[in-house]
């Protein structure tokens, strides 16, 4: 015959008896078992004992406790709502007093602004460069002054010279 | 001739026995809901005590099941006008002190991941014999017991130990857990299974040692 241990029967005393039928009928049957789980039983209802049995003061305090966060909540339902009605009401005589003052202070319907007929510009074609137009920078008036300090330089051929003319500005 | 005699009537009263019965919950949800704070009072007088030792079976902690007791009770005045009466009241109210114990759980296990203060289950409870015999053995022996489902209790999650705690210190059956769950009976039995396997893990050592001297005893 198969014994069992406290293991065994710790599943047991947990789980409803339909769940381990075949422990409880062994226990039926074997005293030894029975007994162990008698004690194993006891041991744990033991261990399960809460103390939650408290003076009557106790209960008194938890209970006030609970009737004043009542009250405290009615108070702040009652206040938050009274509070919501002053807004809506403020929000609903702004807008209305906004809407009295704008038709009061209506600004005169303005005039429709005559329609300035601008003519289209037309671009003018680039007028064509004539020669005369052309002019040499070193025949400016700015430099006529210097032709005389420069003239030496005259006798260099074309090329040279309008290096040397840039080199010695 | 003859003679009638009227000999009188008795006139009769219907008179209703006075009777002390105390109000239903539903009248007094009624009354609460009509703005008498009194008939919330007497509904919190009823099952202040019950909601209390849940809380407490769950959190295994006075201050905290103080705290949530009233916070069931808050929660559940300022919902009471959505309670369609589909249950009981006291099985609507465990179901809120279970789901604000559950809260506090899980809070306390994310505390715990900061700090090292996490022994809080681990302090001393008063021993109670279940009799009046002095048996210093005895006592020790629950006292060792209770600590190490304490110790198990930890290895378990926090669906695991509400189930297993209902089930250990309430001594709820499976169908009320799962009714206060608002889970299936099959659900609750695997949880508990689960729990149950944990625990004897950790009692393991526990139930070896104790074979010994339970022989004795």
């Amino acid at each position: 015959m198969k014994h069992y241990n406290e293991a065994d029967l710790l599943e047991t005393y947990y789980t409803q008896p339909g769940d381990s039928m075949p422990v409880m009928m062994h226990l039926a049957s074997c005293s030894e078992c029975a007994a162990r789980y008698e004690r194993l039983e006891k041991k744990l209802r033991e261990a399960a004992v809460c103390n939650t049995e408290k003076p009557a003061t106790f209960w008194t305090r938890q209970r006030l406790q609970i009737m004043r966060r009542v009250d405290a909540q009615n108070a702040f339902a009652k206040s938050a709502a009274r509070t919501l009605r002053v807004a809506a009401a403020a929000i609903l005589s702004f807008f209305l007093g906004g809407a009295v003052v704008y038709e009061t202070v209506k600004p005169a319907q303005r005039q429709p602004v005559p329609v300035v007929h601008v003519a289209p510009v037309t671009t003018a074609a680039p007028a064509p460069v004539l020669a005369s137009d052309i002019h040499d920078a070193w025949q400016s008036d700015e430099l006529k002054d210097f032709h005389n300090v420069v003239e030496w330089e005259s006798w260099v051929p074309d090329n040279k010279t309008k290096v040397n003319r840039g080199s010695s500005l | 001739m003859a003679v009638q005699r009227v000999v009188g009537t008795v006139a009769t009263f219907r008179v209703n026995p006075i009777t002390e019965t105390a109000p239903s919950d539903q009248e007094l949800i009624a009354r609460t809901l009509g703005g008498d704070g009194s008939a919330f009072a007497i509904l919190v007088e009823r099952f202040q005590r019950k909601i209390y030792r849940v809380a407490y079976a769950i959190v295994r902690d006075d201050t905290e099941a103080d705290t949530i007791t009233q916070d069931t009770f808050i929660q559940a005045y300022t919902h009471l006008a959505r309670f369609q009466g589909r249950s009981e009241l006291e099985t609507w109210l465990t179901r809120i002190a279970i789901n604000r114990s559950r809260d506090w759980l899980r809070r306390r296990k994310f505390v715990s991941l900061f700090s090292r203060d996490d022994d809080s289950e681990d302090r001393e409870y008063v021993i109670e014999p279940v009799d009046d015999r002095p048996d210093a053995e005895r006592q020790l022996m629950s006292h060792q017991l209770r600590a190490a489902i304490l110790r198990a209790e930890r290895t378990l999650s926090s669906q695991q130990k509400i189930i297993f705690r209902l089930r250990h210190y309430e001594n709820h059956s499976l169908e009320e857990i799962a009714e206060l769950l608002g889970l299936r009976s099959g659900t609750v039995r695997a949880h508990l299974f689960r729990a149950i396997h944990k625990v004897r893990k950790e009692l393991a050592e526990w139930v070896t040692m104790r074979e010994v001297s339970d022989e004795t005893l």
